[in-house]
């Protein structure tokens, strides 16, 4: 067993500092003992087995939690097009409370009751126990909103700190409508945990859009964990762009509870050097006429790690279900390592259910058709990866954002 | 144009090209003729700069040792192959690749390269001529078009990166009477005193359109039989039993 000490004595001040009410002073210390009667999570926990932050999670015995560093977003970095922001400047978050239009936004400090369940999964009960300051974002019924609302996660030079967690919630309410992007920008070069947890709540006939854009950490270990609830003909886009991502675990439950809901989750993984980087999703179908849709593709360069577990989850009432289910993978050296591993879990018998995995090199043959038209070996290599990946980006329904990630990809490769 | 001494082309060691010759002046147009099998589609191959054969002999190109050359700098140089199985590429949007293509070409030659606008109203008009909707240039490159399609895609190709020495393999195979006429077209309009053209096929009827200078027997890789266009109907009447063995 670990000695947690040190996080013990990290705890005990963040929890005389922290101002919230009794019941969730209650609730994060239950999740803290939790956490702490079982640990960092062990690779003999199935659930765990793959994951990267096994052995990064043990740089981490010394948590060391305070404010520190940025309290601003330098200008240079924030997007140009009309949005709404959210920062976190360092873990901290900087946010004006807004009341525009139908829409809330506003620091929170509070649990939603969903929540606060006892949990199995050591590092959302770190999270429970830890969670500073976050967002909410509520959507009032039949509003489409116009302008996304961009969410920044920076790490300044100046970060002092080698943890910070962060719990938020998106609320749509009936019929309404709205993009979330969230970017995160990676300028500390400390070592450093990141906890988030984000959970969204989709009401009747209401749409989110969330695309996110995480690149370039250098030794940050991250663990993402996103739940969301969809209702009766709601939808969830769900796009994660993760490129050069040193140790990180993207996880993902989403609940299929309301007929007619619909979960299309996309996702690219561009990896280069020792990069580690984990998606876990599971997709629970709750109610019948319920679809989902997974689709991932990951381009492995030197010796880079890429872990694929998507489960399709079907409840015995969940009739005329759909599921789907690729992950394709490029391994573009002989060291990268890509690992695959669907799941169906079905119990309802009048289903429509796939999955399918594969893995290899660039094709010769296209290379050579590519060749035979003047261009060069590098860049028919690079057209066939940016093609390939491009087929994740297609699936953007927000052209603004299709753009926005097409040229990133291509940003790329001009840097090779 | 182009002169070919004594190629010889293996993989592993299965032999496929052996010794063969031949000689095509510019403005030629050559036919090659021969059963499945004989090596006609790896000429296309060697020609055009495949990697994985081993070869030996000579290909002068103008004045140049093509087999020094790898596969972009023979396109650079004013060679082009239209495949017997154009490959489909998904992701990779026709128009973008066109273009790619294009300029590469272009500025392997010190022209310069042509923006998104000038581009599109030169492959507009060509796509016209040969019949080939604009809504075909969004599309992944080749995928999901039929087989007429993607010869027409091939022809386009070649008008656009105008060539010197053009090497078609088997581009009728598999068109209908009407696809055959708008490819032939496309072809008969690119005939040229500057342009060179071996055409492999299988039967003689691309030869009613596309009217061959000089029409070669292979067999069993090497060249056994060379004569004029009358050879290609000798051929279709009498197979090509006569010439081998
Ligand atoms: N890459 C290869 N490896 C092994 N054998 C090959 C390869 N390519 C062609 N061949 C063999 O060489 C012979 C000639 O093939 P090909 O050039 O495709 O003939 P054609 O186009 O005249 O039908 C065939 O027997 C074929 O099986
Ligand atoms: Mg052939």
């Amino acid at each position: 067993m670990e000695n947690y000490n040190e996080i013990k004595i990290n705890f005990e001040k963040f929890i005389t500092t922290f101002k919230t009410d009794v019941n969730d002073l209650e609730f994060r210390k239950k999740s803290f003992a939790n956490f702490i009667s079982k640990g960092f999570p062990v690779s003999r926990d199935e659930n765990w087995k793959y994951s990267p932050l096994v052995q990064d999670l043990k740089k981490f015995s010394q948590l060391n939690y305070k404010k520190s560093g940025a309290n601003i977003l330098p200008n240079a970095l924030m997007e140009n097009f009309e949005h709404y922001s959210i920062i976190f400047a360092d873990g901290v978050l900087i946010l004006t409370d807004s009341n525009d239009a139908g829409l809330v936004i506003k620091k929170n400090n509070s649990f939603l009751k969903s929540v606060k369940k006892a949990g199995e999964n050591p590092i959302l009960n770190l999270n429970n126990a830890f969670a500073d300051q976050g967002y909410l974002i509520e959507v009032s019924s039949n509003i489409s909103l116009t302008k996304p609302i961009v969410i920044y996660n920076y790490y300044s030079k100046n970060f002092l700190s080698n943890f910070c967690s962060s719990k938020n919630f998106i609320l749509l309410n009936e019929k309404s409508n709205v993009v979330v992007y969230e970017k995160t920008i990676y300028d500390s070069s400390i070592e450093y945990l990141i906890t988030s947890n984000t959970e969204i709540f989709l009401a009747k006939g209401s749409k989110l859009k969330k695309y996110d854009l995480n690149c370039n950490n250098k030794h940050s270990t991250i663990f993402n964990f996103v739940k969301a609830n969809l209702d009766e003909n709601s939808e969830l886009e769900y796009f994660t762009f993760s490129e050069n991502i040193n140790s990180c675990r993207d996880e993902s439950i989403i609940n299929l509870n309301g007929k007619n809901c619909f979960a299309d989750v996309n996702a690219i993984q561009l990896l280069s050097n020792n990069c580690d980087h984990e998606i876990k999703l599971q997709i629970n179908h709750n109610e019948e006429h319920t679809r989902s849709s997974q689709f991932v593709k990951s381009a492995l360069y030197d010796s880079a790690n890429a872990i694929f577990q998507g489960k399709i989850f079907v409840d015995s009432k969940a009739q005329k279900t759909d599921g789907y289910q690729l992950s394709k993978a490029l391994l573009l050296s002989d060291n990268v390592k890509f690992f695959a591993k669907p799941e169906l879990e079905i119990y309802a018998d009048d289903v429509k259910c796939s999955h399918g995995s594969s893995s290899g090199s660039v094709d010769e043959e296209s290379i050579f058709y590519l060749r035979s038209r003047g261009i060069s070996k590098e860049d028919a290599k690079m057209m066939m990866i940016n093609g390939f990946l491009g087929e994740v980006i297609e699936k953007i329904t927000e052209d603004k954002f299709k753009n926005i990630f097409f040229k990133k990809l291509s940003h790329n490769y001009n840097d090779d | 144009m182009i002169d070919i001494k004594n190629l010889r082309a293996s993989v592993d060691d299965k032999e496929i090209l052996k010794g063969l010759n031949l000689k095509i002046g510019k403005g030629e147009v050559h036919a090659i003729m021969g059963p499945n099998g004989s090596g006609k589609s790896t000429l296309s191959y060697v020609l055009s700069g495949k990697e994985g054969y081993n070869v030996s002999g000579e290909i002068q190109f103008n004045k140049k040792n093509l087999l020094e050359l790898n596969a972009e700098e023979r396109a650079r140089e004013g060679i082009f192959l239209a495949f017997q199985y154009p490959i489909e590429i998904p992701g990779v949007f026709t128009n973008n690749f066109l273009r790619t293509s294009l300029n590469s070409v272009r500025k392997a030659n010190g022209k310069v390269e042509l923006n998104a606008i000038d581009f599109l109203k030169i492959i507009k008009e060509k796509a016209k001529e040969l019949n080939i909707g604009e809504e075909m240039l969004l599309r992944p490159l080749n995928v999901g078009f039929s087989g007429g399609e993607k010869k027409r895609n091939e022809i386009l190709q070649m008008s656009l990166l105008e060539p010197s020495f053009v090497v078609m393999d088997e581009t009728d195979s598999g068109l209908d009477i009407d696809a055959l006429k708008i490819v032939s077209n496309g072809v008969n309009s690119l005939r040229d005193p500057e342009r060179s053209f071996l055409i492999i096929t299988h039967y003689q009827r691309l030869l009613n359109y596309i009217k061959p200078d000089f029409v070669h027997v292979l067999s069993e890789g090497k060249i056994v039989k060379t004569g004029d266009w009358k050879l290609a109907l000798d051929l279709e009447d009498q197979g090509y039993g006569q010439f081998i063995n």
